[in-house]
């Protein structure tokens, strides 16, 4: 916990003697998840808001407002997205203007807010686990780890690609691709911690797809007024790569009035966007490894993140895979939103006693 | 025993948390798999005697059950305390609010009430002079008109002015002492303002502990009392150390320097 001296009118902390809870947390761009040993998973947008004045903060009665709740009253409030392209919106530079100030206290506050809704115990100590993206940077890393140490006794950070494969026991010989709204990582495993030869990040992920199908919505349906947000909602309810199981009806409003608009065709070109790179990365990532075992690797592809939800993928990666390596088997994580925070907190839970003692 | 799987039921019921499908859906989960509370129970119930009986004999195994039973119990109480402590501050709340509520009337009331005697004071003392006035101007024609008109052409206007002469007097010093009987009235309503909203400010304050009290959710008891670390029987058990070593050190290097 934080060393900040007590003043006398403070109740003094309580003693932690009832047990030992763990964290496993996905800090991503678009979602933060998290899983405890207590049983709670919890999933938050990776949104902050605060009331834009005194009024709205007396409406709202509070100072601070997370995920759908701050999305929905956004109006009244200044929005932070604290997280892009997997990072945090922070150069770590002495001299932060004032909205890299402000991005850095969102992402502080997202840590805090994910870590309450794991519903932890003030008798129990806390150790937690924050799957953040490899390309991180140092001051990145520190910043998210100060955030933490605020609600938590011991903190350690890992590769989310990492923690995925950790979490379902596939040490060795296994690809992982973690697609988010800001990145698709690639990590290859082989049985030791991967190094940066064995990871792959590019940013055509769940945002650059929302941006396609905008463009594309431009295009096939004009004067269809429309948010980011409510594209991300269609693609979220409709994305899919292949032969589509629906047609992706939509009503949007022209002028002011409720129109109803066909955008499977749409859906389809933004979706199979994520393919190409997929497969490139994956090529990329095989051909570069032992010979003997990259058959193996092929086979053991795993889907994993909010982005790998997209109906069809796997099968596209597949078939796509089929041509360019002679194939392969991907295989898609049971609960892609709960890969990463799963895998952080079994390995919480493996971590030795003297290792979380000396990082207090 | 049926004492102790009732226990045991509430105690899982405590440590869940609801959810609907809605919800499970939105986070990605399409499959769930149903476990009954009575299954539940039983499980734990087979582990714990399966466990006892491959490891323990004997009067080992008693003391075990013992210390087992006596420190779910120590939970189930502790938990019981905690419940306890949350509704006494829930009911504080309450009645906190009650007060602050209550106070607020009065003071409204007060304010109206003093604002009122305000108003009514100056009516009351602009009708009353009007009405004197006539009186005294009527009685004076009176008896000026008795007196007849010979000798005093002017007596009428000397008359009417020793008259108001007089009156005015008799009003100011009548006018003083309703004065003082007003600003004793108005004194001890603006003490009693005064009071309300010092009691006001101090139930608010109070309240807004309580609820910050109230804030602090008890939280969900996590299945470990110790740390546990890589469980001796895990089949990857040699290559999980190396891994977990590897990533405290990049963590000792980035936190410690």
């Amino acid at each position: 916990m934080t060393d900040t001296p007590q003043t006398p009118d403070e109740p003094a902390a309580p003693e932690k003697d009832h047990g030992v809870l763990y964290i496993g947390m996905d800090l991503g761009t678009s979602r933060t998840s998290v899983s405890a040993s207590n049983g709670v998973r919890e999933t938050v947008h990776s949104m902050v808001g605060y009331p834009k004045d005194v009024v709205s903060r007396k409406l709202l009665k509070r100072d601070v407002l997370f995920g759908t709740e701050a999305l929905e009253k956004r109006l009244s409030l200044k929005m932070y997205k604290p997280l892009e392209k997997g990072v945090l919106k922070y150069t770590g530079d002495a001299e932060m203007d004032a909205e890299a100030k402000a991005n850095l206290k969102a992402a502080q506050d997202l840590i805090s807010e994910a870590i309450r809704l794991s519903k932890p115990r003030q008798d129990e100590l806390i150790y937690c686990v924050i799957g953040c993206p490899a390309e991180a940077s140092m001051k990145n890393r520190e910043a998210i780890l100060e955030a933490a140490r605020a609600s938590v006794d011991s903190v350690m950070l890992c590769s989310e690609p990492f923690a995925v494969a950790y979490g379902l026991e596939w040490l060795e010989d296994v690809l992982v691709i973690d697609i988010g709204a800001g990145t698709t990582d690639l990590c290859r495993m082989h049985g030791t911690m991967p190094e940066d030869t064995d990871q792959l990040t590019f940013d055509v992920a769940g945002d650059a797809i929302d941006a396609a199908l905008d463009a594309e919505i431009e295009k096939q349906c004009p004067g269809a007024q429309r948010t980011i947000q409510m594209v991300k909602e269609m693609k979220e309810r409709f994305g899919f790569i292949g032969d589509a199981s629906e047609r992706a009806m939509v009503t949007l409003p022209v002028n002011g009035k409720p129109t109803e608009f066909d955008l499977t065709d749409a859906m389809q070109n933004a979706c199979k966007i994520l393919v190409d790179p997929i497969v490139g990365g994956i090529h990329e990532l095989v051909s570069s490894f032992d010979p003997e075992f990259q058959d193996k690797l092929k086979n053991r592809v795993l889907l994993a993140g909010g982005g790998s939800l997209l109906k069809g993928l796997d099968s596209a990666i597949e078939k796509a895979m089929k041509e360019r390596l002679g194939g392969g088997k991907v295989i898609r994580i049971e609960e892609p939103i709960y890969g990463g925070s799963n895998g952080a907190l079994k390995i919480a839970h493996d971590m030795p006693a003297d290792y979380w003692e000396q990082l207090k | 025993m049926a004492g102790f799987k009732e226990s045991l039921k509430d105690a899982v019921r405590q440590m869940a948390f609801r959810t609907s499908v809605d919800s499970l859906k939105k986070k990605g989960v399409q499959n769930v798999n149903v476990l009954g509370m009575d299954r539940i129970v039983a499980l734990v119930e087979t582990a714990v005697h399966k466990s006892l009986k491959s490891k323990l004999v004997g009067m080992e195994r008693e003391a075990v059950a013992d210390a087992t039973k006596a420190e779910f119990v120590r939970l189930m109480r502790s938990n019981e305390d905690l419940q306890r402590e949350k509704s006494a501050i829930e009911k504080q709340k309450e009645r906190a609010e009650e007060e602050v509520d209550q106070l607020r009337r009065d003071l409204s009331t007060q304010e109206q009430e003093l604002q009122l005697r305000l108003e009514e004071g100056a009516a009351e003392v602009a009708a009353q002079y009007e009405g004197e006035n006539a009186v005294i101007a009527q009685k004076v024609a009176e008896v000026m008109r008795s007196l007849g008109s010979t000798p005093m052409a002017n007596a009428e206007g000397k008359v009417i002015e020793l008259v108001m002469d007089i009156v005015t007097g008799e009003r100011k010093a009548t006018e003083e002492a309703r004065a003082a009987l007003r600003d004793r009235e108005v004194d001890n309503l603006q003490r009693r303002i005064k009071k309300l909203n010092d009691s006001l400010a101090l139930t608010e304050n109070r309240l807004q502990q309580v609820s910050a009290m109230k804030n602090i959710d008890e939280g969900i008891s996590s299945i470990y009392r110790e740390v546990q670390g890589i469980g001796q029987g895990d089949a990857h058990a040699g290559k999980k150390k190396e891994l977990m070593s590897e990533i405290f050190k990049a963590n000792l290097k980035l936190q410690k320097g």
